[in-house]
């Protein structure tokens, strides 16, 4: 239990603070679900800045605009307790760098990824040992990339992607029961925030991709009407999830646009739930994936102006250095 | 044709048909177009017989102007990029890179970090590109590799990091039979290098999978700095001496002829 | 200079990484004729710090955090706080339950009922205070740099032995400048009253004195501790990682904002508010400020043969040198990772001021001989230099 190489809080362990707020019933508490202002096909805007961190060959940093709910708590704080979250996060690549001597011949370049939280990155304390799902995140991240970077061109090298989550999306609005949903859907906002961030730090360490992939994210929610109700399911792109009373399906998808390419599909909950329940056939999976790849398409835009923007910057240096 | 390309490409932008081009690092093809494989500006390689199609490129490097000496004390403007090594350099249609690399036939410097009966280890510190080592007076032209002064500032370091920094390196050995091109069966490893000098070597082989293959049979190849057991940095006095400028003793090395 | 002589034909930047120690001092020493002034290769004076900038409260799931970028270093500090129950804690019912924390908080009540007449006023010291925070590990402080902040950490491993030393340190330097008052981190419990509340706070003066433990009785007892849990992560590593941890720390600590907290008697718990009007800051003591430096000796040797200290002769040499304006050594403020890696000698200056008055909190040197009590005075007028500069740093975030 404990940790010799790390600095131990007290043996007893620690408990979360609990809100008297959060002890009330659910009913008195709902109204302060935060409202998605966006439109359903709405992007919130993200920023994306490369090259940030010197020691590394390539990095990047990327930030999920605040949702309404959270900018106005954030300029006029209402409580204590966050509505929601906004993705945060730091990528770097090392290498391309010799193999560990252990490992064994590679005609390609061989890709690792790392992707960790940082201890308060999300609502509850992270822990400083990668869990199942940072590593799954992982695994995630790193198919979506190697259908991307031209592997061939860097014989017997290593490349390593390291990601460190500062701030993590909520799975679900904090008020609701935890074991209200059954999909921590944060995650998938994560993985697409991780697959931008990722591209545009490859792009940057100068690492041949077919494309600029980048990563997107769409869901089937039923959100509770005025009435207390539940509406009709609707799909919705760059979900917020606490934002919905409830989702039913969401899907993440690393696109390739200049190739019209998916290299990652990762989705999760039942669709045909969604479908079944209304006629309308626009809520089945490709729907799904469709608005998936079309909020891809938005992150893209970022994504090629931050790399365009640092490419610029490096030529203008050529220019610059020639005149000089 | 040329001037509907941009001047800034990034990785996916369609470059043009390879009906007029061809491919050159820095891009792919696909569907019979060239597509740009990473950030930076697009060359285009236009030889001299109109009948070859002309080669478009994205490079890896930035052309810059660093100051003149190196112990001068302006270094390069800040960049935010880190690339490595070498692209196709306009001015000779050099052997097309599309890696960083160390390749066959690269000059490469390298500190000793183990000499052995039979071998010499090295890691690999700088693979100098092919207009470096033919243009080795003019430094303007030598925009290569590992060059931002800042990334090496800021990178080279902490103790701890120190002890692994060679691991980080590419590892190569150079074989009893590759140091010098005559009397072979005469070398004598102590004799040739010492750990920690800095020694400019050729690409012969890429290897296994942990180590690349140098020579230093060539006169211009060999130990180009070195310490003499006193710690003095030693200048080298013929081909196989260098002598310390404090002490005055000489020390054996199969040394590069100096420029 | 005989290094420079065969590395002519080479650029600055493969110059800098074949034989970094001859271009250091090649940038420290430049040649007579050449009228340049001593500057290090990162266009520094020995004496000058990195462009610092600092901002904090970015972070949602925080009760504070700041971020601090100095140079190319950037560490990212969040601040947690959770309860630890005093039930929870085994050895509390035996020593503290209500004996010694008396004065302490009838003190506090004192303050609170006088409004700020006494807030300015210097608390005195309470032996208990502090042995709280250390004895029940109530700050938390970890600093991780397996995020790729560099090449050569792996993420995913273990804490290296450089990030283990490092939180230590910073706990050490959280402990003995005592710059969280254990008094921010209690939870007390006020047990109703059974009347006559007026009579009892009349007496409440006359009974201290007489009967200690009946007096804690009725003032309350402590339910919980707040255990802040402060994590650092090195965002980017680029030399002097110290700095910058524990100015992100600083800066942290004072973004963070506690809630109102109290022992909840129905749920047998303790129950926070989130009315933000009622949380409160941290009241620290102090602002101390850290301030790194490195030793570059112009002799390459003197790393690597550097067994023998020197004798008095060499001494003699090198001040003689020093005289003649000769430079042998060279101390660097806020060495970048170029520099650290090309000096063993290290010093850390921790100074805070109190009514415009320096108060050294930390010196620390190792790795050499060339700092003596002389030059490590003038790092101190450095730091207090360095002092200045992140206050208002901090003041402005």
């Amino acid at each position: 239990m404990t940790d010799r190489r790390r600095i131990n809080g007290p043996p007893s362990g620690t408990r979360p603070a609990v809100f008297a707020s959060s002890l009330k019933s659910a009913s008195g508490i709902s109204t302060g679900r935060p409202q998605r202002e966006r439109q359903p096909n709405e992007l919130r805007k993200l920023f994306l800045k490369t090259g940030l961190i010197p020691s590394a060959s390539g990095s990047a940093y990327l930030e999920f605009e605040p949702s309404a709910s959270l900018a106005a708590a954030r300029s006029s704080p209402q409580s204590l307790i966050p509505p929601s979250s906004a993705l945060k996060l730091a990528c770097t690549v090392h290498g391309p760098k010799p193999l560990p001597r252990s490992a064994s011949f590679s005609p390609n370049l061989v890709l690792t990824t790392h992707v960790k939280y940082a201890p308060f990155a999300a609502r509850q304390r992270k822990g400083h040992i990668r869990d199942a799902s940072e590593r799954d995140l992982g695994v995630h991240l790193e198919t979506a990339l190697r259908g991307v970077i031209v592997a061939e061109r860097w014989p017997k090298s290593g490349l390593d992607i390291t990601i460190t989550i500062l701030e993590a999306e909520d799975d679900r609005w904090w008020g609701d029961a935890p074991d209200s949903h059954d999909a921590p859907w944060g995650m998938m906002n994560v993985l697409a925030g991780c697959i931008t961030a990722a591209s545009a730090a490859i792009a940057d360490a100068r690492i041949d991709c077919l494309d600029l992939v980048a990563g997107g994210v769409a869901a089937i929610v039923s959100d509770e009407t005025a009435e207390g109700e539940t509406s009709s399911p609707k799909l919705m792109l760059d979900t917020d999830p606490a934002e919905h009373k409830s989702i039913l399906s969401a899907c993440a998808v690393a696109y390739m646009p200049s190739r019209d390419e998916i290299t990652e599909i990762w989705l999760k909950g039942d669709h045909s739930k969604a479908s079944l329940g209304t006629d309308d056939k626009n809520l089945g999976h490709e729907a799904l994936i469709d608005g998936a790849v079309n909020a891809a398409r938005g992150a893209h835009t970022v994504l090629a102006e931050a790399v365009k923007e640092s490419a610029e910057r490096f030529a203008g240096l050529m220019l610059g250095g020639n005149a000089a | 044709m040329t001037s509907t390309l941009p001047a800034v490409a990034i990785p996916g932008q369609r470059l043009g048909p390879i009906a007029s081009f061809s491919a050159g690092p820095g891009t792919h093809v696909q569907n019979a177009n060239i597509y740009a494989s990473i950030a930076g500006p697009v060359l285009v390689d236009a030889h001299p017989s109109s009948k070859t199609k002309s080669t478009l490129s994205v490079s890896r490097t930035a052309l810059r102007n660093p100051s003149a000496a190196p112990s001068s004390s302006t270094p390069p403007p800040p960049t935010t990029t880190t690339t490595t090594t070498s692209g196709p350099q306009p001015p000779k249609p050099n052997k097309p890179r599309y890696n960083t690399l160390p390749a066959v036939d690269s000059v490469v410097l390298a500190r000793v970090t183990r000499v052995q009966k039979r071998q010499a280890t090295v890691s690999i510190l700088v693979v100098l590109d092919d207009s470096v080592s033919s243009h080795p007076l003019n430094p303007t032209v030598s925009a290569s590799d590992n060059d931002n002064i800042e990334a090496i500032l800021s990178s080279a370091a902490n103790p701890e990091n120190h002890s692994s920094s060679d691991e980080l390196r590419f590892q190569a050995l150079i074989r009893r039979e590759d140091v010098r091109a005559v009397e072979k069966d005469r070398v004598v490893m102590d004799e040739m290098f010492r750990v920690g000098d800095i020694v400019r070597g050729s690409v012969i082989s890429l290897g296994d999978q942990s180590f690349y293959y140098l020579t230093t049979a060539r006169n211009d190849l060999g130990v180009v700095m070195a310490r003499s057991e006193a710690g003095n940095m030693m200048f080298p006095v013929s081909w196989k001496d260098m002598r310390d400028p404090v002490g005055g003793g000489s020390e054996l090395r199969k040394v590069a002829r100096p420029f | 200079m005989a290094s420079t002589a065969p590395s002519l034909t080479l650029p600055p930047s493969q110059f800098a990484r074949l034989q970094p120690h001859a271009y250091l001092l090649a940038h420290l020493s430049p040649p007579a004729s050449s009228n340049q002034p001593s500057i290090r290769a990162n266009g520094r004076a020995p004496s000058q710090f990195r462009t610092t900038y600092a901002n904090t409260g970015s972070l949602t799931h925080t009760n504070g955090s700041a971020v601090v970028r100095v140079g190319d270093t950037t560490a990212v500090c969040g601040v947690r706080a959770e309860i630890l129950p005093t039930d929870d804690i085994a050895s509390w019912s035996v020593s503290h339950s209500s004996s010694s924390n008396t004065n302490k908080r009838r003190k506090i009540i004192k303050s609170e009922n006088e409004e700020e007449e006494e807030e300015e006023e210097e608390e005195e010291e309470d032996p208990n205070e502090e042995s709280h925070i250390q004895d029940l590990n109530l700050l938390v402080p970890n600093l991780s740099l397996s995020t790729g902040c560099a090449p050569g950490f792996i993420p995913g491993a273990p804490p290296s032995a450089l990030a283990q030393s490092l939180s230590h340190q910073i706990l050490n330097l959280l402990h003995t400048t005592r710059l969280v008052r254990a008094e921010d981190l209690r939870v007390w419990y006020q047990p109703p009253s059974l009347g006559g509340e007026e009579l009892e706070r009349h007496n409440a003066e006359e009974q201290m004195d007489v009967d200690v433990d009946e007096a804690a009785r009725k003032d309350g007892e402590v339910k919980a501790f707040w255990v802040l849990y402060i994590d650092i992560m090195i965002v980017s590593m680029a030399g002097n990682p110290f700095d910058a941890a524990w100015a992100a720390v600083l800066a942290a600590l004072r973004d963070t904002k506690l809630p109102r907290a109290w022992w909840d008697v129905d749920n047998e718990m303790v129950v926070c508010s989130d009315v933000v009007g009622e949380a409160r800051k941290l009241t620290l003591r102090g602002l101390p400020v850290a301030s790194s430096f490195a030793v570059f000796e112009a002799d390459a040797a003197a790393g690597w043969r550097a067994v023998i200290v020197p004798d008095a002769e060499e001494e003699r040499l090198i001040e003689e040198g020093d005289r003649k304006g000769i430079q042998r050594r060279w101390v660097l403020a806020d060495p970048d990772g170029y520099e650290e890696g090309l000096s063993q000698e290290r010093a850390c200056v921790v100074v805070d001021k109190v009514r415009g008055k320096t108060v050294i909190v930390k010196m620390e040197k190792n790795g050499g001989w060339a700092l003596d009590g002389k030059e490590l005075k003038g790092l101190v007028d450095v730091s207090e230099r360095r002092w200045e500069e992140v206050k208002t740093i901090l003041e402005q975030c």
